[in-house]
């Protein structure tokens, strides 16, 4: 680890005019001070002396360092996923008691994971950023200042490893990137993609569910202040209304669900059973066809197994995650809108048709044949689209876009069934990061040096839907591993936490076979330097 | 003088045993003494009962090579996975076999929709995986840049089609008739409604159905509309077994089996299948049919005979069939593709080998194999025939197989082939 050149890095991210331009819901930003220390056993962790220190940056955010007793000298910095923005009312599935915008400290993925590390010696740290949704750039300064003020508390940090989570891995990637020394080791687990992307894919799975099933749906362009908050909620409610009448029609009649009474697609359209319109706008935006519930391959025991897995399964999972979908694409949606000053989510030019591409063939059966493919096709080419305003798109274009510029070891964590950040994200991030290591051998200085970054990828069981008595299919209580959103296990993210620490001392990557050791025996994971997910709709 | 390190002793002598063996590649799936090679391929679900055998039946011919000394040496073992038929399951045992089990080589994979979906999740071209003898017709699969490692066995479905429509028009019975095509509506069925359109056929009527969807009581529906047409007319049915089953018996259930002249695609037309599948042996009888194989009960062929007695003794208990022929020639085509690679056995020398010899290797196929640098196309040809109510498919009306062979993409009409095939290699063990 450098020292680090905090007043460099301050110029550098020109940081005044673009927070200011990207401020959303700011708490009342205290002044920069010493942080409140106390030490004490953390009952709730089981760990004994563990001095707690609180503070809040000079740009507002709350952090939080925990110092073990007996700390080996290395430091967790750990940056959060994106949370809500604004505050929400009691709305089912999104917020049941209400959201009030969260702008607490996180300083590991999890309890567990905090009681594990600090019962090592590793001592933890991370931040509430002090403007919550798309805060990629105040995220990575946040996490900057609390790097620094960790190690102005503690000088005996020597070692610090940068980890986060989804958009805090994407963060966590562009600090390292950006400031180069800062950090020793990074580990990004679930990382996000970039924020254009994202809303990609969000955003044409909101505007499928918009074009087939309720054109009422706003989705884009919400108005300035209360009105379009007003909207924004309005639009939950709408998703939410259209995702019940397709449960609904799915659970009277799986095989030949009706449309909802919403949808304004011509009743002759109306004839292609629903579920293949849903699967079609999962696979045109990129979500996964895997769910929590649904594996998109077992049936129930019986004459109708191999077509449950074959034509039902593949749409029910893109119901499944594209709820969530569609309802973090509301939400980030009109917090992007809020940042950049107007609409930046664009599909004027998209060719649903190419979107689709082989997935066209591969899942010709629960599209219900080329031929009803083609018809609604044909409706989304039809539709009226989208089109961003461009100085928006220029403005949410200034925040940090990855290069791929690897100095430190680099673990990544991502599972192939990732229905808010897919696997993909990972994917081109190894694209840039090969391309760079390309540009040092051909003799380009500042580039990536080979073998920096290791990728472990997390995918569910071959088969996990299982069924009651009567052949329905059971939604277990938690989301099976290698599906969902960040779902990993303790000891998985233990093992990579391991792997990162020791690689920040020695300051090489872990080995092939130390890599193969550790994963042994997660059937879940898996390493392959040649394996690459899908990437992104929005880049293929 | 310098001592004799001890350690330099043994390297030089394990060096001298090493060398009398194979070179050892440095690509998975292959030892001095084992080649691990994969199959995808449904072992249960409803398309099992059509194609379960096809992976004991592959590893029936793999042991009996093992047991006459294997490939230069190296014992061939082959894992199967079941994919169940489903595109998502094919993906994940496909990404299983490659990833975990770390085959050198997959064959016989089976299924469009399954091995497109397979092909790109498990990143077979990136890795430079064999992709040996896949049994779909779908043409797309020849397209080299897409798909750059993988080998067709089965005529082409546009091939099919083309040929299907030259019988009807040369088949003074059929010519006249009002003819209807029922279809998967995907790949396999689009490339033989392309197929049809390149011979100039048109049909009264086609209906595309999805995979999975053609229940009784819509089989039933499209026979009534069609049994309205006047005289005896022609249905083609170009789908899996199991719809074919469920069609022929909707024509039983309403007494129209007689009413049409029925021809059944090669991929849905295997008689053992259909009548385990509980369809009449007097609606099969008069079937016609188009194969580039010889009838799996024709005892008097020498591949058939030969692989007969392979499966009694390696694959005891199974019945022999058309789907037991076609695995047992696709094992005996890859092991010729793998002696064709050489002793210092790499990914990227069977793909060689096979673009340049593969044409020539022994099969028990009557069309030609069409494999070379340009071409990843396996058979090109069919010749056509009537079932009998033993399930025996028999040259139709004169007695003598006429092979006629075609491309996939162009209206030139197929052409009478005289292709003569290669005589079986001696007991069934490929020396090439």
């Amino acid at each position: 680890m450098k020292n680090i050149n905090l007043k460099k890095g301050l110029v550098a991210l020109t940081t005044a005019a673009l927070v200011a331009t990207f401020a959303v819901v700011v708490p009342s930003a205290a002044r920069a001070a010493e942080p409140s220390c106390s030490v004490a056993p953390l009952a709730l962790y089981n760990v004994a002396n563990v001095t707690t220190c609180t503070g809040v940056d000079e740009k507002g955010s709350k952090y939080e360092i925990r110092m073990p007793a007996k700390f080996n000298g290395t430091l967790f910095l750990y940056s959060h996923g994106i949370r809500k923005s604004v505050n929400l009312p009691a709305i089912p599935v999104v917020a049941p008691t209400g959201y009030v915008v969260d702008y607490s400290p996180e300083v590991a993925p999890s309890a567990e994971v905090a009681t594990s590390l600090l019962k090592q010696g590793f001592a933890l740290a991370g931040a509430g950023v002090q403007a919550q949704g798309w805060n990629l750039t105040e995220q990575t300064y946040a996490a900057l200042l609390l790097s620094h003020e960790a190690q102005m508390k503690f000088p005996k940090i020597s070692k610090v490893v940068a980890w986060g989570n989804s958009l805090g891995a994407l963060s966590t990637q562009a600090l390292a990137e950006q400031y180069p020394g800062t950090v020793d080791a990074v580990g990004n687990m679930c990382p996000s993609d970039s924020g254009l992307a994202e809303i990609t894919m969000a955003g044409d799975f909101l505007w499928g569910l918009k074009t087939f099933f309720d054109p009422t749906i706003k989705a884009t362009g919400y108005s300035a202040g209360t009105a379009g908050y007003m909207e924004m909620l309005g639009d939950i409610q709408k998703v939410l209304g259209v995702i019940v009448a397709l449960k609904t029609a799915l659970a009277i009649n799986p095989t030949s669900p009706t449309w909802p009474t919403t949808s304004t697609v011509p009743a002759a359209y109306q004839a292609i059973p629903v579920r293949s319109a849903i699967l079609l706008i999962g696979l045109v935006s990129g979500v996964s066809t895997q769910s929590k519930t649904y594996d998109a391959s077992s049936g129930p025991a019986g004459a109708g197994e191999t077509s449950f897995g074959l034509v039902l399964s593949p749409a029910l999972a893109v119901l499944e995650n594209g709820a969530e979908a569609a309802l973090l694409a509301i939400a980030a949606n009109y917090d992007m809108e809020i940042r950049a000053g107007g609409i930046i989510y664009d599909n004027s030019k998209t060719n649903y048709s190419a979107r689709l591409g082989e997935d066209g063939d591969a899942f010709a059966a629960p599209l219900s044949g080329k031929t009803f493919t083609g018809y609604m096709l044909s409706i989304l080419a039809a539709a009226p689209r989208v089109t961003a305003d461009p100085a928006a798109v220029a403005r949410f274009k200034q925040m940090y876009d990855l290069q791929g510029k690897v100095t430190v070891p680099t673990i990544n964590l991502a599972a192939t069934a990732d229905h808010i950040t897919p696997p993909g994200a990972t994917t081109h991030f190894l694209d840039l990061y090969d391309a760079q290591v390309a540009k040092t051998r051909a003799g380009v200085e500042g580039a990536s040096q080979a073998g920096l970054v290791t990728t472990i990828w997390n995918r569910p069981s071959d088969t996990y839907t299982t069924f009651d008595k009567d052949g329905k299919p059971v939604t277990p209580d938690v989301w099976p591993n290698g599906t969902g959103h960040c779902n990993y296990t303790t000891s998985q993210i233990l093992l990579v936490a391991k792997m990162l620490a020791a690689s920040a001392k020695s300051g090489k990557s872990p080995s092939a076979s130390t890599v193969a050791a550790a994963i042994k025996k997660d059937a879940n994971l898996f390493v392959d330097p040649n394996y690459r997910a899908p990437l992104f709709k929005y880049r293929q | 003088m310098k001592r004799i390190s001890i350690v330099s002793a043994v390297a030089v002598a394990g060096a001298m045993v090493l060398s009398t063996l194979p070179a050892q590649a440095a690509d998975p799936g292959v030892t001095s003494t084992e080649i691990k090679l994969g199959l995808s391929s449904p072992q249960t679900g409803t398309v099992a009962l059509s194609y379960g055998k096809l992976p004991k039946a592959m590893k029936a011919y793999f042991d009996y090579i093992n047991a006459n000394g294997g490939v230069y040496g190296r014992k061939i073992k082959l894992i199967a996975r079941d994919d169940k038929y489903l595109p998502t399951q094919a993906a994940t045992q496909t990404t299983n076999l490659v990833l975990n089990d770390k085959v050198f080589a997959l064959v016989g994979a089976l299924g469009t929709a399954t091995h497109t979906k397979a092909y790109t999740a498990a990143q077979l071209a990136k890795n430079n995986v064999p992709d040996l003898f896949v049994n779909t017709g779908f043409s797309g699969f020849d397209n080299k840049t897409k798909y750059p490692t993988s080998f067709l066995i089965l005529p082409s479905y546009a091939m099919e089609a083309k040929i299907i429509g030259k019988f009807i028009a040369d088949t003074p019975t059929l010519k006249p008739q009002a003819s209807f095509l029922v279809a998967q509506d995907d790949e396999f069925g689009v490339d033989g409604v392309n197929g049809f359109k390149l011979a100039g056929h048109t049909f009264t009527k086609t209906t595309l159905y999805p995979q999975g969807s053609l229940s009784s009581a819509l089989a039933e529906g499209a026979l009534t509309g069609f049994s309205a047409a006047p005289g005896k007319p022609v249905i083609v049915l170009m789908g899996t077994t199991d719809t074919t089953a469920t069609i022929l018996k909707a024509a039983e259930k309403l007494s129209l089996t007689t009413k049409f002249n029925w021809i059944v695609g090669s991929v849905g037309g295997d008689a053992n299948t259909l009548l385990a599948l509980g369809v009449k042996s007097t609606t099969i009888d008069g079937v016609m049919a188009a194969s580039f194989f010889p009838d799996a009960k024709d005892t008097s062929d020498e591949y058939v005979s030969q692989f007969m007695k392979i499966n009694a003794k390696y694959n005891p208990g199974v019945s022999f069939d058309n789907v037991v022929l076609q695995a047992m020639n696709t094992a005996m085509l890859t092991v010729q593709a793998l002696r064709a690679a050489g002793k210092n056995l790499t990914r990227a020398g069977v793909i060689s080998a096979i673009e340049t010899k593969g044409s020539t290797f022994a099969s028990a196929g009557l069309a030609p194999l069409n494999y070379s640098t340009t071409s990843h196309v396996g058979y090109n040809g069919y010749w056509f025939g009537q079932l009998n109510a033993k399930g025996e498919l028999l040259p139709y009306i004169t007695g003598k197989r006429t092979l006629y062979t075609t491309d996939s993409t162009t209206t030139s009409a197929p052409v009478l082939s005289t292709y003569e095939r290669k005589p079986i290699p001696k007991n069934g063990i490929p020396t090439n």
